[in-house]
């Protein structure tokens, strides 16, 4: 065996070869070292084999561990599994001696909350399994095995519970996941771009999340959950935008207080849109919808600045949205400092260089803020978007623009399916109800 | 899912604000508008009633797929081009009328034409969605604008500024023989059942409908708000001077503690929107029906995929809207609408008619 | 074909460009105040006055600077436009929520101007109107000390978040051109005039008929007069009671009127129903019938009111809109015609009743 595999792996100097011999009989092993273990192979090959208080053969047939290959162009891939293969009496066994480096049991940190589970998935999938299969401990709860990647090989576990899954979502699900073609996979955001397969797309429909209790209430509701090794996040299909405004404290706070705050969310969301294209549609085309004192104020602030509203707008939102971005890629600690300096000091300062006007500073503070409050990271990026084609058209048409942009906007939303299913629908359930709308051609 | 059917209901009594409706009543007050709204709501609630029970029967069915199970092709095609002409008609001159409305109000020194495309391109792009989506829009829309108008109607009523001894006035006019202009125009509130015609596709199996008595009751209560609101806040003799006298009502109330003071803006945001999602409906209804009069089209409610012949077909309607644009004006405009309200509903007596006589043809298959 | 989408929609995007009406706030002059006089130039008979606002980023009492433009004009569009050339900015009546007609204009005819307002589309329907006195310029170039927006004193005086003084009638647009074209319903202004320090007095109010001022009503008149037809409750009567002085305060006040006929003859019936609070009495009257001062109180404003109707009627107008009510009581296309014979012989009879609710705080 063991010229064999010097052969396939010639150029590699991580791979041992070992040759041992006890008093009954000799056997070969090979493996990776760096894939591997090194105290399991001591304490289930070396040590036993060595000792040779049991006989290594009976221990080999007995024990599960030990998993016969035949087939030897599976050699080459469990070696890179992190496996051990050994050679006793002309039979080639397999051992999972696998070292995982990963985090141990993460706190959350994308989505956090306070009253609720702290743990976060990890990036080992059985650890991952076990917090899942721990929180729906159901026997109906299946597990699928798929691999992606011609080159990366990654494994990925499909999660969903095989009475409550709509079998139309999981047809399509399976359908993709073994249609995807790539040589490499590695984080959760990929996966997403190749289920959902539109090249241009602009709102996430499918959820990607950290949270064991997300996952295992989207089960319960019957989605399907994918897990990719070695990462984090676990991809929730379908989904629907309302999803995505869910904070999991919704669940577990007292009733008014979250009523409030998904109230206080969707009229953030409303004004992160707009407030930009709404100002420029004011200031420039209705003056007259402000009230009276409120329109001679800003006429007053404004009254020293050179450009028209729309260059003031954009120089605004060109800084905030840049002490965004430099505020999530610098270091933690940096992080707060760029946002004092910027937040504070560049704002007071234009507005008293005369760059832009007193209203504008706050309004660009409102859209900021506001649209941080959107509990998902994914649909907080996807919303920090629509605010530019929103205040392109408030330049040409005003109020009215915006009412339009806004209103494709939600037929945008309308139209899209999350594998089949609506994404945008008040009073819909995910599982159309009986005699719900459009389920003649089912029929 | 009865409150699908409510929505096309309320979305087009709502509408009937925009469309020369309200004008064209004031314009005969005191020769037979009030005897007219009398007569146009008993024939309104006498079609809703045929009509719904008539399309009870035929579950999942749309106007098309009823025609075709009893009728040739041909006979087929000419109907329904002719009910997308009427749908089509419907709806630009709503949106046509709100262009120059908004030209009027929001942006005097823009064209026109140039408001329009931007409107139309909008509804172009919402009515070649698929029928289901189509759906979820008009929800929206409906549950976000319904209170806001719901809002502004109930403050007009309130207000101190109404004055009842005029709309008494007008009201002892009810002596007067209605005219065929007016029961048209009223008759209109109560026209939104006739979107049933595509949308009973969307209704499921064993549908019933329930609450039919809202119809009548809802569109009585705008009738009279669209009537003689005006005419308390104008008085009997200036109501008539105004060109867009929901627009001008409006502008006189005010929110004195709203974030906008003056009612204007919001009424004319919010029927902007509304009248987007009518036009959507309109445009979407009368291009599934051009579809269906080629003969291997088959209807689907929820296409992944939208088929060219969608934007083929709304591209041409946005077209002509602007066409009709260009050659007409705001007084050709009211005047086309008057005769094309009665001729609406001619057509709709025939549809419904039709429709009902089929149903109770055919034996009851449960 | 992707290209060729993308160039068309360039196209568009350059075409809308030249097409829309952006103008930024601080480029529009904002009138919050205009004035329509009657000028001496027989050829250009009105003169137009804009009270143009000019905003300043600092907010503080006096600090509120306006322009005024002034012209002789043919007519009150043309007066407008031509008023584009003196100045720097649009000229923007979005916020106009003023229109003072001069004395003269309303004292010969003030259709004209009305119809000017009432079809332009900028100019709002809640704006108020008022008869200015002796002229709108004169009004319009005081600078009222305490001042802080442009504008801000007068559209305090009328809005009802600032004062709300019994004196004064509050007329909007709307309301005006309703009553100027309706049958049984006649128009009236309230008059600003102006003192001699730098402030506003509203407390009179005229009344016209579709074409002019038939009527000034004097202060105590017009505060009467708010009361009866508005309900106007934060208002005060003065009254007698055995030879004292009384001053009440109305909390509660609900007119309604009938007509009909009585012994006979056409009348009017006024029910009053009010409820006061005193504010100025004998010490004594705690202890005293309240009855009897109600009944005595009740005579003395049935008396006035009477008086104030009478008046009113000899002027050959109607406010309250008597014949508006006539005309709804009694259908017929020929109700108008009728009530017009009518009205000048009607009689009116008012029922006062007012309750006391308290004497204030001190008995």
């Amino acid at each position: 065996m063991n010229e064999r595999l010097r052969l396939l792996f010639a150029e590699a100097i991580d791979m041992k070869f070992e040759h041992l011999q006890n008093s009954e009989m000799s056997i070969e092993i090979a493996y990776i070292a760096p894939l591997c273990e090194e105290n399991k192979i001591n304490d289930f090959i070396i040590v036993p084999f060595t000792k040779d208080a049991y006989p290594f053969q009976s221990q080999l047939d007995t024990n599960p561990e030990y998993r016969q290959v035949e087939d030897i162009a599976k050699w080459q891939e469990l070696l890179l599994r992190g496996h051990v293969l050994i050679q006793a009496n002309q039979i080639i066994y397999a051992f999972d001696a696998s070292r995982i480096i990963s985090i141990e049991n993460p706190q959350t940190q994308v989505e956090s909350a306070i009253q609720g589970p702290q743990l976060a998935l990890s990036e080992d999938l059985n650890i991952s399994l076990n917090l899942i299969r721990s929180m729906y401990p159901s026997p109906d709860l299946s597990v699928e095995e798929h691999t992606i990647g011609s080159l990366s090989k990654t494994p990925i576990l499909a999660l969903f519970d095989q009475r409550r899954v709509d079998p139309s979502v999981l047809d399509t699900v399976r359908d993709k996941l073994t249609s995807i073609n790539v040589e490499m996979l590695h984080a959760a955001g990929e996966l997403e771009k190749l289920l959902v397969g539109k090249r241009k797309h602009l709102f996430p429909t499918l959820l990607i999340t950290e949270r064991p209790d997300r996952i295992s209430k989207a089960i319960s509701k019957g989605k399907v959950v994918i897990l990719l090794k070695g990462n984090m996040f676990a991809i929730i299909l379908p989904a629907t935008f309302f999803d995505f405004m869910h904070a999991m404290e919704d669940d577990y706070d007292a009733y008014w207080m979250t009523r409030f705050l998904i109230f206080l969310r969707y009229t953030s969301i409303v004004l992160t849109i707009t407030l930009p294209a709404l100002y420029i549609s004011v200031v420039s085309y209705n003056p007259e919808v402000f009230r009276v004192q409120l329109a001679f104020s800003i006429a007053g602030s404004r009254s020293g600045v050179p450009y028209p509203s729309f260059v003031e707008v954009f120089i605004m939102l060109f800084m905030i949205e840049t002490l965004i971005e430099a505020s999530i890629r610098l270091p933690r600690y940096i992080g707060s400092t760029a946002t004092t300096v910027g937040g504070l000091i560049l704002g007071q300062a234009a507005q008293q260089a005369g760059l832009v006007s007193s209203i504008m500073i706050i309004v660009t503070s409102v859209v900021a803020i506001s649209n941080f409050v959107i509990p998902v990271n994914s649909l907080s990026f996807a919303i920090r978007f629509l605010k530019y084609p929103l205040i392109a058209v408030s330049i040409f048409f005003g109020i009215t623009g915006v009412a339009v942009g806004l209103f494709v906007y939600i037929t945008y939303l309308c139209n899209l399916r999350s594998f089949g299913k609506p994404y945008m629908r008040i009073f819909g359930k995910l599982r159309p109800l009986e005699g719900d709308i459009g389920q003649v051609n089912v029929e | 899912m009865n409150r699908y059917v409510f929505y096309n209901f309320i979305m087009v009594s709502f509408i009937n604000l925009l469309l020369f409706v309200p004008h064209i009543l004031i314009e005969a007050r005191f020769n037979g508008a009030v005897s007219s709204m009398i007569v146009g709501t008993v024939i309104g609630t006498i079609l809703v009633y045929m009509y719904t029970s008539a399309m009870a029967r035929y579950p999942g069915k749309g106007l098309p797929e009823i025609l075709k199970q009893h009728f040739p092709q041909w006979l087929v095609s000419i109907c329904m081009f002719c009910s997308a002409v009427m749908w089509w008609f419907a709806t630009s001159i709503v949106v046509v009328a709100y262009a120059i409305l908004i030209n009027r109000f929001f942006n005097p020194d823009a064209n026109s034409i140039i408001i329009l495309s931007m409107l139309i391109i909008a509804c172009g792009y919402a009515a070649t969605r698929s029928t289901l989506s189509v759906m979820f829009v008009l929800e929206i829309g409906l549950i976000v604008n319904a209170p806001v108008i719901i809002f502004i109607l109930f403050k007009a009523v309130r207000s101190t500024q109404l004055n009842f001894d005029s709309i008494r006035v007008v009201a002892n006019y009810v002596t007067a023989m209605p005219t065929l202009s007016a029961v048209a125009a009223a008759s209109f509130i109560f026209t939104g059942y006739i979107n049933l015609s595509l949308f009973n596709r969307l209704l499921p199996p064993n549908f019933r409908f329930k609450f039919r008595w809202v119809y009548p009751v809802f569109g009585i209560t705008i009738m009279l708000i669209t009537f003689f609101v005006p005419i308390g806040f104008h008085g009997t003799e200036a109501v008539n001077q105004y060109t867009y006298i929901w627009s001008v009502t409006a502008d006189s109330l005010i929110m004195q503690y709203g974030f906008i003071e003056r009612v204007l803006f919001l009424f004319l945001i919010v029927f902007l929107n509304l009248t987007l999602v009518y036009t959507m409906c309109g445009w979407h209804q009368a291009m599934e029906f051009i579809k269906c009069c080629f003969r291997n089209y088959k209807p689907e409610i929820d296409s992944p995929k939208t088929p060219v012949a969608n934007y083929v077909i709304v591209g041409i309607f946005a077209m002509l809207t602007m066409l009709y644009l260009v050659l007409t004006n705001e007084k050709i405009n009211m005047f086309i609408t008057s005769y094309w309200l009665v001729a609406r509903m001619f057509v709709e007596f025939i549809i419904v008619l039709t429709v009902f006589v089929l149903s109770r043809r055919r034996p009851k298959t449960t | 074909m992707n290209v060729i989408i993308r160039i068309c929609l360039a196209i568009i995007m350059v075409c809308m460009l030249g097409a829309c009406g952006f103008k930024d706030i601080d480029k529009r002059f904002f009138v919050v105040a205009l004035g329509i006089d009657q000028s001496e130039n027989e050829k250009k008979p009105y003169r137009i006055t804009l009270q143009l606002a000019i905003p300043s980023p600092k907010i503080e009492p006096g600090a509120s600077k306006t322009q005024i433009e002034t012209i002789d004009a043919p007519s009150i569009a043309e007066g407008v436009r031509m008023l584009k050339a003196y100045v720097d900015k649009e000229i923007d009546f979005g916020h106009c929520k003023i229109f003072i007609i001069g004395e003269k204009v309303a004292n010969s005819d003030y259709q004209g101007a009305l119809e000017w307002m009432t079809r332009r589309r900028d100019i709002q329907s809640v704006a108020n109107i008022a008869i200015g006195k002796p002229d709108a310029e004169s009004l319009l170039k005081v600078k009222p000390l305490s001042e802080r927006y442009p504008g801000n004193t007068l559209f305090l005086s009328f809005g009802a978040d600032g004062t709300e003084s019994s004196y004064t009638y509050v007329e909007s647009l709307s309301d005006f051109s309703r009553r100027a074209s309706e049958e049984g319903l006649d128009p009236l202004m309230p008059i600003i005039k102006k003192d001699n320090q730098e402030s506003f007095i509203i407390n009179k109010t005229a009344l016209l008929d579709k074409k002019r001022v038939k009527l000034v009503l004097n202060p105590s008149e017009a505060q009467l007069y708010n009361q009866l037809a508005n309900d106007f409750t934060k208002s005060s009567m003065h009254g007698m009671f055995e030879g004292l002085d009384l001053v009440v305060a109305i909390t509660e006040i609900h007119s309604k009127f009938r007509i009909g006929k009585q012994n006979g003859e056409d009348t009017i019936t006024m029910d009053v129903k009010m409820k006061v609070v005193f504010e100025e009495a004998p010490k004594d009257l705690y202890s005293a019938q309240w009855r009897s001062v109600e009944e005595d109180l009740n005579k003395e404003y049935a008396k006035s009111c009477v008086k104030l109707l009478r008046k009113i009627q000899k002027a050959g107008v109607d406010p309250i809109g008597f014949g508006l009510r006539y005309r709804a009581t009694h259908p017929g296309s020929d109700a108008f015609k009728k009530w017009e014979s009518l009205y000048p012989t009607i009689k009116f009879v008012v029922r006062a009743n007012i309750i006391i609710e308290g004497t204030g705080l001190i008995k």
